[in-house]
């Protein structure tokens, strides 16, 4: 008897111990039967694959959105390509969490679309095997984006590893107005408190302060904001060129004869600085600014009660009708005659919206079904969705119909709303994001725009991580000593404490860096 | 029990120990078969993944796994001494916890001893329940009513400041209040569900002990000081170093959602320190390698506590 129950003890142990070691060994394992499957890809034509196939992809979805599966683009593309895609959606509120964890635990999709990779990234899960390398793929089974690679040659530079890979590509921007901010200005009240438009940023500060002081609402009550921007510290960038400080290699950086110069302790930042901190301790810039969250700076881009803010579009302003209180001006002249829209992104906008993982079985299929997304066919059809149920043909330009514009479901069907997506944005599809009033705001800045902008390079593994591991601290310290700057929490006589931090966490090295990568950019040329 | 199944003990004494034992078990075996299950789970989910703590002293690559990552010896660990941020993650670990237990410690006690004292049933059931009903907001709920409450503009608290003419205070882009308002909420969110505990333990207090006292004409506080308290000194040690258990590690989601650039300086701890740097930017070496220097401290203080709790207080977890 006892015997025979001594067994059973130890088979269900077995057993139990054999269930939970069946979930550790599924994970991880590539197929061996991968050879032959890029048989049935066509290099040019559609369906891509005679066969239907069925990827995953994982992609990040932002509040406009709609489900990916019901946008009419992604349905229509599966019966041309016979590419079924399985979305696994991420919210963009912890996406980023979402993202490496899944690339730490390993189990990966097939490709990540939208995916917002970082340069680091890429290079961290690129050497590590889990993104392929792209750069032969593309030769062959994407024409479009090889097209733009060779019209832009910029783009190749700026996603291109030391050695030689491709990792991810990017949403690619030919379209300047979609590269920029625009500076609108409330010319209604402008106009009735009888200011002229600012050219400097003296002027910038009186006319914010009549704005403030004048109640240009005629409400009554001290409602109005004078000054916004996107939460944190994106003031900063909207307002450096006036000081002259640039953004090159996609950080604090000015290029000065070859010489890369970080000006974050730089005394034109602390001038900017304690600019910022006029405008905030007067309570002309939003006292919200450092709390406020995406959703609420759009509101109060509709709420027409804003006096000066910053967006790539007008579209905020659309529903509520308020966009032609607003007319977009240059940037403002700083105290030292500098005058530069130096915060605008480069042609390959968007770094890292679209890679190919190791699990992939059909990279040839994936690659080439993506590429269709960079022509202006494939893009129409990214943003637009159905001819006639959404957008209408004028002069060979798509424009969005009325009564689909009416019914309010413009940022549902489509994956570029929310941004980040991998397309091409050219002028032929820019209708809606690019109207006149748009146009015009972007021909204020075109003069101030810097003549040459480099993308944040690419480094080899090892630079990567040593300035990945300067970046985690120098970043941090500098975000928060900067949002206290400008908001008083710290007086102006601790910046020579600011600096002796910066310098003491290796400022002097990453600038070394950079200069090295720089230096290496310029050779390749 | 056991000795009865001894008894009859002819045999060598370590076989028979053994084959008693195995004895013991066919005889329990239900018993034994339940107990399994809590083993399974223990070595699983608590014990299993430490396997996974190697890669604190290896440079980890997903791709090869855990197994086959480059061993790269205290060199994360060196990073974090050195970093600028060190100290004051560690100061603000610290302190927010230090202060948590010295005055979100005792609150729940005295409540218990309050509740105990009143005589009316009905007013006492009240008072718990209005007590322990904020315990079921969520975390993101109750950070929510704190920015609503605290905002500069129009939150209730900052109206009355300008009500009586004082100017709006931004509490929480002041570092100086960060600690206040984390731990005050913390305190009217779980004074009364700690509070839980001790009543219980109160009315398990022998009632003649009370007589005693009254007999001998101790007044109300001389009875709370002699009776109620010693007869819930056990419980009360018990909970003190249960709540040093977990000393470095409590209020993660609470103070990442509380947090802004203004107030990092006193709001930036361990825990939220690896969330951002670890699972935001992916360092995962680098954080594994924070977040067990930050379990080795806890332990340290357990155990630290624990002896010092079976010195002076005689009771301990072990």
């Amino acid at each position: 008897m006892h015997n025979h129950r001594g067994k059973t003890i130890v088979i269900t142990m077995i057993a139990s111990s054999l269930a939970l070691s069946g979930c550790n060994s599924s994970g991880g394992k590539k197929d061996a039967d991968n050879a032959g499957t890029n048989g049935g890809v066509k290099t040019a034509g559609f369906p891509i694959v005679q066969d239907p196939i069925k990827l995953k992809m994982f992609t990040r979805t932002a509040p406009v959105n709609g489900p990916f599966a019901d946008m009419p683009v992604f349905k229509d593309y599966e019966k041309m390509s016979n590419i079924q895609i399985e979305w696994t959606e991420a919210p963009t509120d912890g996406f980023a969490e979402k993202k490496n964890l899944m690339f730490a635990s390993n189990e990966l999709p097939d490709a990540l679309y939208r995916s917002g990779l970082t340069p680091m990234e890429a290079v961290r899960y690129g050497s590590a095997g889990q993104l392929i390398p792209l750069e032969k793929l593309i030769d062959t089974y994407a024409p479009n984006l090889k097209k733009l690679m060779d019209t832009y040659p910029e783009i190749r530079t700026g996603i291109t590893t030391p050695e030689g890979h491709i990792y991810a590509i990017p949403g690619i921007v030919t379209v300047n107005a979609a590269r920029t901010d625009k500076r609108w200005i409330n010319q209604a009240w402008l106009k009735k408190l009888n200011l002229q438009i600012p050219e400097t940023t003296d002027e910038l500060y009186e006319v914010l302060k009549a704005f403030r002081e004048k109640d240009p609402t005629g409400s009554g009550k001290n409602d109005v904001i004078p000054m916004t921007a996107r939460g944190g510290l994106a003031i900063v960038n909207q307002m450096a060129g006036s000081f002259g400080l640039d953004f090159q290699l996609g950080y604090n950086i000015n290029l000065e004869n070859d010489k890369v110069n970080i000006w974050m302790g730089s005394d034109r930042n602390k001038e900017l600085l304690m600019y910022l901190n006029k405008l905030y301790s007067e309570k002309l810039l939003d006292q919200e600014l450092f709390t406020q969250k995406e959703a609420q700076y759009l509101a109060k881009q509709g709420s027409g009660k804003t006096g000066f803010f910053f967006d790539q579009t007008n579209n905020p302003m659309l529903d509520t009708k308020v966009n032609d209180q607003y007319v977009g001006i240059s940037p403002v002249k700083g105290p030292h005659g500098d005058r530069l829209q130096s915060n605008a992104a480069p042609v390959a906008r968007d770094f890292g919206a679209f890679a190919i993982t190791s699990e992939n079985k059909y990279p040839e299929a994936t690659m080439r079904w993506i590429d269709y997304f960079y022509s202006d066919e494939g893009s129409t059809l990214l943003r637009f969705g159905r001819q006639g149920e959404n957008y209408e043909l004028k002069d060979g330009i798509p424009y969005y119909t009325d009564a689909f514009l009416a019914s309010g479901n413009q940022a549902k069907i489509t994956p570029y709303a929310g941004g980040g997506a991998p397309h091409l944005i050219s002028e032929k599809v820019a209708s809606f994001i690019n109207p006149p009033q748009v146009q015009e705001a972007q021909k204020k800045l075109d003069p101030f725009m810097p003549k040459v902008k480099y993308a944040a390079p690419m480094f080899d593994e090892q630079t990567a991580q040593k300035i990945n591991t300067l970046r985690n601290d120098i970043d941090k310290y500098y975000d928060e000593q900067s949002t206290k700057f400008i908001v008083g929490a710290l007086s102006f006589d601790k910046w020579g404490e600011f600096q002796s931090t910066l310098k003491k966490m290796k400022l002097d090295e990453l600038q070394q860096l950079y200069q090295t990568t720089y230096d290496s950019l310029k050779k390749q040329k | 029990m056991k000795s009865t199944v001894n008894a009859p003990g002819v045999a060598p004494r370590p076989k028979s120990r053994r084959s008693s034992l195995m004895k013991a078990i066919g005889r329990r075996y239900d018993l034994y078969l339940m107990l399994l299950i809590p083993i399974v789970w223990y070595v699983v989910f608590q014990y299993g993944p430490m396997y996974g703590l190697q890669i604190a002293f290896k440079n980890f690559n997903p791709a090869k796994g855990i197994l086959d990552s480059k061993w790269v010896g205290f060199e994360h660990f060196q990073r974090f001494f050195e970093s600028y941020y060190f100290w004051r993650l560690l100061w603000n670990t610290v302190s927010i916890n230090l202060f948590s237990l010295l005055f979100a410690f005792p609150i729940p006690i005295f409540l218990a001893l309050l509740v105990n004292e009143i005589r009316n049933k009905a007013f006492s059931k009240m008072v718990q329940n209005i007590t322990y009903i904020p315990h079921f907001i969520s975390v993101v709920a109750m950070v929510g009513m704190l920015l609503l409450f605290l905002s500069p503009r129009g939150g209730p608290l900052n109206t009355l400041i300008q009500a009586f003419g004082g100017q709006p205070v931004r509490f929480l882009d002041l570092p100086g209040w960060f600690k206040t308002i984390f731990i005050s909420s913390n305190i009217w969110q779980n004074m009364g569900w700690q509070s839980i505990i001790y009543i219980a333990a109160l009315s398990g207090v022998n009632p003649q002990l009370y007589e005693a006292a009254k007999m001998d004409g101790a007044s109300r506080l001389r009875r709370i000081w002699h009776v109620s308290l010693p007869g819930i000194l056990p419980v009360i040690v018990i909970l003190l170093i249960l709540d040093v258990g977990h000393f470095m590690n409590v209020g993660f989601e609470k103070i990442l959602l509380m947090q802004n650039n203004l107030n990092m300086e006193s709001s930036d701890v361990i825990s939220t320190f690896v969330y951002t740097t670890g699972i935001l930017k992916g360092e995962f070496s680098y954080t594994a390698a924070i977040g067990m220097f930050n379990s080795v401290v806890n332990l340290m203080l357990l155990v630290l506590v624990n002896r010092f709790a079976r010195k002076k207080a005689e009771t301990s977890l072990w």
